[in-house]
């Protein structure tokens, strides 16, 4: 069943149908390579920092709703485990400035996730971003053009 | 800053990589941008991604 997410790419892009599949394709597969729970963590942090209330509001695992609660005091937190602190501290950095990462992040995911898992992630959060951050700006587009 | 060599290999899932190429074939091929500005863009991008593919 397609998400009310999926829906408003089709809406947006229109007849461009085969760049919205290619969307959705990769967005289907950054959740197939990677554990979705901790997927879901780091696309809920995004959401926050990006304010992007429609993927707030849905849920693409079963996480519990104390994680949730939690998350934006991730690091101090006995919640998480050191993988999904290791992926949130990448994924914030990685929101705020891509080009500033510094080694001991990036290394602290490889530790965890090994050298393909890792690059397997970095492009799930890349697809994630840039999904939210389209669907970001299409909305403020769309708000303007409808006023 | 400077940056160490932090995987030896770029390798990732082979459908996830496909999939991801024809996604930028797909958008790159899109007309309403033009072409120079599109590609200031995609430069820009690539610099900030520190990306050389």
């Amino acid at each position: 069943m397609e998400s009310p997410i999926d829906a408003f790419f089709r809406e947006v892009l229109d007849d461009r149908t085969s760049v919205a599949n290619q969307l959705e394709e990769i967005h289907g597969l950054a959740w197939e390579v990677m554990d979705s729970a901790l997927l879901d963590l780091c696309r809920l942090r995004v959401a926050m920092l990006l304010h992007c209330d429609s993927e707030l509001e849905v849920s693409n695992s079963d996480l519990d709703s104390e994680k949730i609660a939690s998350l934006s005091e991730w690091s101090s937190s006995s919640l998480f485990n050191e993988s999904e602190k290791a992926c949130l501290r990448f994924t914030e950095e990685f929101i705020v400035d891509v080009s500033s990462i510094p080694d001991s992040s990036a290394f602290a995911v490889r530790e965890c996730l090994g050298e393909e898992g890792f690059v397997n992630f970095v492009n799930a959060l890349l697809v994630v971003e840039q999904r939210m951050r389209l669907q970001i700006v299409w909305r403020k587009i769309g708000e303007e053009v409808s006023v | 800053m400077t940056r160490s060599q932090r995987v030896t290999s770029s390798n990732f899932d082979n459908k996830f990589r496909e999939a991801l190429s024809l996604w930028q074939e797909e958008v790159v091929q899109l007309d309403l941008v033009d072409p120079v500005t599109t590609e200031v863009v995609r430069l820009r991008c690539a610099d900030h991604h520190d990306c050389y593919t």
